[in-house]
């Protein structure tokens, strides 16, 4: 089974398009569910994730002016809770312990968050976390050097396998990263 | 040949001299079977044996005397009873007396004049023949032997081409043009038909060749067309501008020479029948006389003369017009109103066979 | 007679075939039985009689084509027989002559070709001449379908027997021939089917007009074929190409002056003959196509050669356009020709023309920019010439028009480039409101698609002039004709161009961004809420540019400054347009921005920035829910910003905190404060750098969120709010804040648990029990696993 996970598109505001590298990647019907952690900000790139799958969850995010988003969502793939929002709400922003909470109160296994266009994936206290960073690599006033990301989770049974996608350098580098729940 | 049976007779046969070497023709019977005879031209010497056979040997036979005759005779069949004879030449063979064995004369007549061509026809005939008659008392022993003669021709020394334009005012307007007025038996015509004007939709153009035999003089001249060939040229309809060309050859037809008032009795004429017929089946027909003549046979021809011969055409005349181009009509009429004296009829009537 | 019920057209053709077919099987088998036997005449007058079928007129052309084929198939066999019977040495004499005794002349020239390439076939006779003989004769078949197979015959037997060389071979008795009296044979052999064809367009009823067309297109790779037998000539070269061959075929169709014949006869001597030929030709061929009929569709043979050269030019293994030829100017100059030979003709059919022209420019010579310039120019004065104005979306010359101007956009892939043609923007105008915007968001997709990046403020003006129905309301615009959807769609599509509105030269994109400030600015209400954030974005990536590049420019603090200003200025007239979320957000990037980059008055600025986003936030912002999303921006915001001095800080913080506990609702003001405490813990001041770590303040913001949440009616939400609560002391408590103790955790733990078994059993119960458990099972670990650092859990009942 595999999970889209990408967000802070902020398209048009802070940038034109996905980096065409990752679009190239991204062909439909390879994938199941999309979770989006927001700031998609248009209709136009909604529409383009829905192009790849049609179950698509988003949550909104701080320039998403669709009040239709809900600002936090559980989905549940094979054994996994998998929460989701986009972090703005946060405070302080990415930090763990706070992540925690929301993960707490969602009760999840593996929550989503972004945000801070910045990859992040790590366990604590046995649960998972990840920000997928900003998918167009949009402009963030606190990250100088704001990398295009996005995860692509492969869940089978109880074991995650996230792949982080980033452009750097106008390549595409892949990293795995484990997760197995207990 | 004795009726009752008695008396001596003798069977008489000729042998012309060089009879083995001797070219022979064919040539139509009246009803139409085909029997071949050895051939002699005009002024050529008739010479030969003539031999009586005896049928009952160690009988004599009694006679008046023994002649031979050439005689060349035209015969109309309407008038049977009267043969007109253009020549008739005797030799004497025997005086009277008897013949106690089997005999042979010899004859000869010396560059014997034969002014026509040997013919059968519809209504005439003219043949020649020898005729040896052995007199006897009661039933003359007759034996006749018919020989063919062919008059040769040169090649006459005018020879123009046929040349016509006629017209029907507003309908049709042609140009036609024959190689030549004089063919002889062998040869091919060769020419063409040139559209100046159509306003009919025509079907197809064909040539005939009609044979025009009369007999006869002034108010009982009687005539017999025949139509000897039907050589079609074109099919479908031109348009202005269009030149069709004509290749007929003539061998492939039974054809004579033209003969023209032969011994007052008769004349076979031949004429080029340009017939067209619209779609709805009218015809427009145009007739040139032609003559034609037998030619002296100078050998056999090589392969490749008869081959450009098969291939001989009528030099096409330059276009007036870019090709396919369709004039204005008023153009057309002018051009038609000036040649239309010709004798063209419209008929829907079938015109012969 | 019984009667027979009336047969539909086809079934008469069936049937009329059928019976022609059966002729054709009798006389054949008995042609083949004679032949077998020798009896070569009797076998003739079979093939003859065979023959005869084709004199037929009931056929339609599709039927007599099938006997045609029938029949030709069985002539075949006459022909193998016959030159089998040369080979062996049994020649016929005579039988070129023999067979044209035959009385019918459809039969006949069927039997004299099939001869005559026998006698060609066994080097008898003068091939030259047997091949003038035949294409000769063939004039006797006036009838446009018999005389056009029967002429077909002809090129198909005398396929392979066309002489093919320069200088006669055989200057004997019997002569080969050459290439040049081919020529002649094939040209004269043309004319005349050419002519046969067009004369079938006037036969019949008029009413019959299109089944006869029809039929004509179904014959006319007949008459095309002669063309393709020219062009299979080897010795055909350029010249004799040029001086012979083309004109004939020019001439005859130009003369006949048909329409259908016309534009077949053109098309396919493009088809058949090579390019370089074409090339060697062009104007000869283009005057005549500038001559024929009015009803041709000239616009069709001249695109199909200018697609053929333009290919040719592109071909690699090719040797491509010789210099020496104009192509551009020849087709140029004949294509205005022809445009002003026909008068009449459709504008549509001009564009057409001018499409093909600057394909041909592009392909031939794609460097030459100012060929296509100069197609857009002629263009343009056509229109003007014709009057044309804003012409109607989707009519014909529209679309022509956006076919043609589209060209350069694809080829290119470059609106640089197409910037450059200087009477691109201007045909712009020719086109009505709703093709304007159709091809402006073809220009603007395809910079996007292409990563175009405009670098000077110039080209950003003429390209947002260009495009200016994206930009701004238009004159000829209809009211609300835009669905909303493609409104959005429209705009987030000129949002997106915005980012490639980009200089790597700092100054020029302050330039930039000003001028499209000044083109955006102007489009009202509902545009500028798509197209001026993107700018206010670029404005504050430019300002972290210029303190990237601090070092090469001394005074950058006074540019970043300018550039906060002319970001504010443009948020101002967001505000103005009644927007508010939106704003307040610009104005919290802009105050982090400015926290970000320490220029001279980052200070000053931020704080203005931030205090903008408070008066929105008083001003503008009434939905509760909205207001609690945007008091916890702002308190996020300013958590995470460290450039305020404690003057500063103290009045935003202190604002943070009376605006969460003046929200409206209960729960928000408890989940306000509790947010809050935040600020006074990891907030940081520009003179220490260092959190504020104020437990005292911290525990304050808490333990007024236990007092509002104690206030709450609904039990349930007010477990929420003690659950989440308890998260907050427990955060704080890891953090090491000294104000927040286990007691305090103690007593939260068992307010929740005695109340928690109170609650209606229900979805939202569960949840905030899973909640308070995770919480539990949360501290148990912690108790379970003491840190040798942090806090200690050892007093906590759980």
């Amino acid at each position: 089974m595999l999970v889209l996970v990408l967000g802070d598109l902020h398209i048009p505001h802070r940038s034109n398009n996905m980096p065409s590298r990752f679009k190239k990647l991204l062909v439909p019907g390879k994938i199941q569910h999309i979770l989006c952690t927001g700031n998609l900000c248009t209709k136009d790139s909604f529409d383009y994730l829905k192009t790849l799958a049609s179950d698509v969850h988003v949550v909104r995010g701080d320039f998403d002016d669709n009040l239709n988003y809900p600002e936090q969502k559980v989905v549940t793939v094979g054994q996994f809770r998998i929460g989701l929002c986009h972090g703005h709400q946060v405070v302080p922003w990415g930090d763990t312990e706070s992540l925690s909470i929301v993960q707490r109160q969602l009760d999840v296994d593996i929550l989503i968050s972004g945000h801070t266009h910045k990859f992040d994936a790590f366990e604590h206290e046995n649960k998972f976390y990840i920000n997928p960073g900003s998918a167009t690599g949009a402009y963030n006033a606190l990250e100088s050097d704001v990398i295009p990301s996005f995860v692509i989770l492969d869940i089978q049974q109880s074991t995650v396998v996230a792949y982080v996608y980033k452009l750097i350098n106008e390549d595409v580098k892949v990293e795995r990263i484990e997760y197995k729940k207990n | 040949m004795s009726f009752f049976g008695f008396g001596q007779s003798a069977d008489v046969d000729i042998v012309l001299d060089g009879q083995e070497t001797r070219k022979t023709a064919e040539i139509k019977t009246e009803d139409g079977k085909k029997e071949r005879h050895y051939l002699y031209y005009d002024g050529e010497t008739v010479s030969g044996k003539v031999n009586v056979t005896l049928k009952k040997p160690g009988s004599k036979l009694e006679h008046q005397g023994i002649k031979i005759e050439f005689i060349g005779q035209i015969e109309l069949y309407y008038d049977r009873g009267n043969h007109h004879e253009f020549t008739s030449l005797v030799k004497e063979l025997a005086r009277p007396g008897e013949l106690a064995q089997n005999t042979n004369y010899s004859f000869e007549f010396q560059q014997v004049e034969k002014p026509y061509e040997s013919y059968t026809g519809a209504n005439v005939r003219l043949r020649y023949f020898l005729r040896v008659t052995v007199v006897k008392r009661l039933s003359d022993v007759v034996k006749e032997q018919d020989i063919i003669v062919h008059t040769l021709s040169q090649y006459p020394d005018m020879n123009s081409s046929i040349k016509m334009e006629v017209g029907i005012e507003d309908c049709l307007h042609i140009e036609f043009e024959y190689n030549k007025s004089k063919y002889h038996l062998k040869d091919v015509i060769v020419g063409k038909i040139y559209f100046l004007l159509v306003r009919i939709k025509i079907r197809h153009m064909e040539i005939q060749i009609i044979k025009r035999e009369s007999t006869g003089t002034g108010p009982n001249t009687f005539n017999e067309n025949e139509t000897i060939a039907k050589y079609e040229i074109m099919d479908g309809a031109p348009v202005r501008g269009e030149s069709i060309p004509i290749r007929l050859f003539l061998s492939g037809y039974e054809l004579t020479p033209t003969m023209r008032d032969i011994n007052k009795k008769f004349s076979v004429r031949y004429y080029l029948n340009l017939v067209l017929v619209d779609e709805e089946e009218r015809r427009y027909f145009k007739q040139q006389e032609i003559i034609i003549f037998r030619k002296a046979d100078k050998g056999k021809k090589s392969t490749g003369y008869k081959q450009s011969r098969a291939m001989q055409q009528h030099p096409t005349r330059p276009s007036p017009s870019s090709p396919g181009q369709q004039k204005p009509p008023q153009e057309e009429q002018e051009q038609a109103t000036a040649n239309s004296q010709a004798d063209e009829k419209e008929h829907n009537s079938k015109e012969d066979e | 007679m019984p009667s027979t019920p009336q047969l539909s057209p086809q079934e008469e053709q069936e049937k009329l075939l059928e019976e022609a077919f059966n002729v054709v099987k009798t006389q054949s088998f008995q042609m083949k039985r004679c032949l077998d036997k020798g009896k070569l005449m009797d076998g003739l007058k079979h093939a003859s009689t065979m023959l005869g079928e084709l004199r037929t007129s009931m056929l339609s052309p599709k039927s007599y084509y099938e006997l045609y084929m029938a029949i030709s198939d069985e002539l075949r066999h006459l022909e193998l027989y016959l030159v089998d019977e040369f080979q062996k040495g049994r020649k016929v004499a005579d039988l070129y002559e023999l067979v044209q005794y035959a009385g019918n002349i459809v039969p006949r020239l069927y039997l004299l070709i099939t001869v005559g390439v026998v006698y060609i076939k066994a080097n008898e006779l003068s091939r030259k001449d047997i091949l003038k003989d035949l294409v000769e004769m063939c004039r006797g078949v006036q009838h446009p379908l018999r005389g056009l197979f029967l002429r077909n015959y002809l090129l198909q037997c005398t396929k392979n027997a066309l002489p093919d060389c320069e200088t006669e071979a055989n200057p004997g008795e019997y002569e080969v021939g050459t290439v040049y009296d081919s020529v002649d044979f094939i040209q004269l052999n043309f004319s005349e089917m050419n002519k046969l064809w067009v004369r079938m367009q006037h036969q019949g009823h008029s009413r019959d007009k299109e089944k006869r067309e029809r039929e004509r297109q179904e014959l006319r790779i007949l008459v095309g074929t002669n063309l393709v037998r020219l062009s299979q000539l080897e010795c055909i070269d350029m010249e004799k190409y040029k001086k012979l061959v083309l004109p004939g075929v020019l001439e005859q169709a130009v003369s006949c002056r048909d329409a259908i014949s016309q534009e077949y006869l053109m098309e396919c001597v493009i088809q058949v003959f090579p390019d370089e030929f074409h090339l060697a030709t062009l104007s000869p061929f283009l005057r005549a196509c500038a001559d024929l009929h009015p009803s041709v569709n000239v616009k069709n043979i001249i695109i199909a050669l200018i697609d053929r050269l333009a290919q040719f030019a592109q071909n690699e293994e090719g040797s491509g356009i010789p210099p020496d030829i104009k192509l551009f100017d020849i087709f140029s100059q004949q294509i205005a020709q022809i445009i002003q030979n026909r008068p009449d003709m459709p504008p549509d059919d001009i564009v057409s023309l001018q499409v093909a022209l600057i394909n041909l420019a592009i392909k031939c010579y794609p460097d030459k920019i100012d060929y296509v310039d100069k197609v857009l120019e002629t263009t343009e004065e056509i229109f003007n010439r014709l009057n044309l104005d804003h012409l109607e979306h989707g009519s014909p010359v529209s679309k022509e028009l956006m076919r043609l101007m589209k060209i350069p956009i694809d080829i290119y892939n470059n609106i640089l480039t197409v910037l450059k043609l200087q009477h691109f923007g201007p045909l712009f105008e020719y086109f009505d409101f709703h093709s304007r915007k159709v091809m402006s968001c073809y220009l603007v997709t395809n910079a996007l698609e292409n990563e175009t990046h405009i670098p000077t403020q110039e080209q950003v003006d003429s390209l947002l002039n260009i495009i200016n129905v994206l930009v701004q309301d238009q004159n000829d615009q209809q009211e609300d004709q835009d669905d909303p959807e493609d409104f959005a769609e429209e705009q987030g599509l000129m949002g997106r161009f915005i980012h490639l509105l980009m200089s790597d030269d700092l100054n020029q994109q302050y330039l930039i961004l000003n001028m499209a400030r000044k083109h955006f600015g102007n489009g009202g209400d509902k545009r500028i809420k798509y197209t001026l954030p993107p700018i206010v974005f670029a404005a504050y990536k430019l300002a972290f540019r210029y303190k990237h590049h601090k070092d090469e420019d001394e005074n950058w603090e006074k540019k970043c400054q300018k550039i906060f200003q002319f970001c504010h200025q443009t948020i101002g007239a967001l505000i103005k347009a009644e927007q508010a979320d939106i704003p307040l957000r610009l104005f919290l990037q802009g105050a982090l921005a400015a926290g970000e980059i320490d220029f001279e008055n980052h200070e000053t600025v931020a704080y203005e920035f931030m205090s903008q986003a408070f008066s929105l936030y008083e001003d503008e912002i009434s939905d509760s829910k909205a207001q609690l999303a945007a008091i916890t921006l702002i308190i996020a915001t300013l958590e995470k910003m460290s450039c305020f001095g404690e003057e500063n800080h103290e009045p935003l913080r202190t604002q943070c905190a009376l605006a969460g506990s003046k929200l409206l609702k209960k729960p928000d003001q408890c989940r306000g404060v509790s947010i809050c405490s935040h600020l006074f813990w990891s907030g940081k001041i520009s003179a220490t750098g260092n959190e504020m770590k104020d437990g005292k303040r911290v525990s304050d913001c808490l333990k007024k969120g236990v007092k509002i949440g104690n206030q709450c009616m609904d039990t349930s939400v007010q477990v929420q709010l003690f659950v989440e609560l308890l998260n907050q002391y427990i955060y704080y408590y890891e953090k090491g804040c000294d104000q927040t103790t286990v007691q305090v955790l103690n007593q939260l733990i068992s307010k929740i648990k005695e109340t928690i078994p109170t609650l209606e059993a229900n979805e939202e119960t569960e949840q905030i029990h899973k909640h308070f458990q995770n919480t539990l099972e949360h501290l148990q670990l912690r108790k379970n696993n003491p840190d040798n650092v942090g806090p200690s859990y050892a007093e906590l009942v759980l």
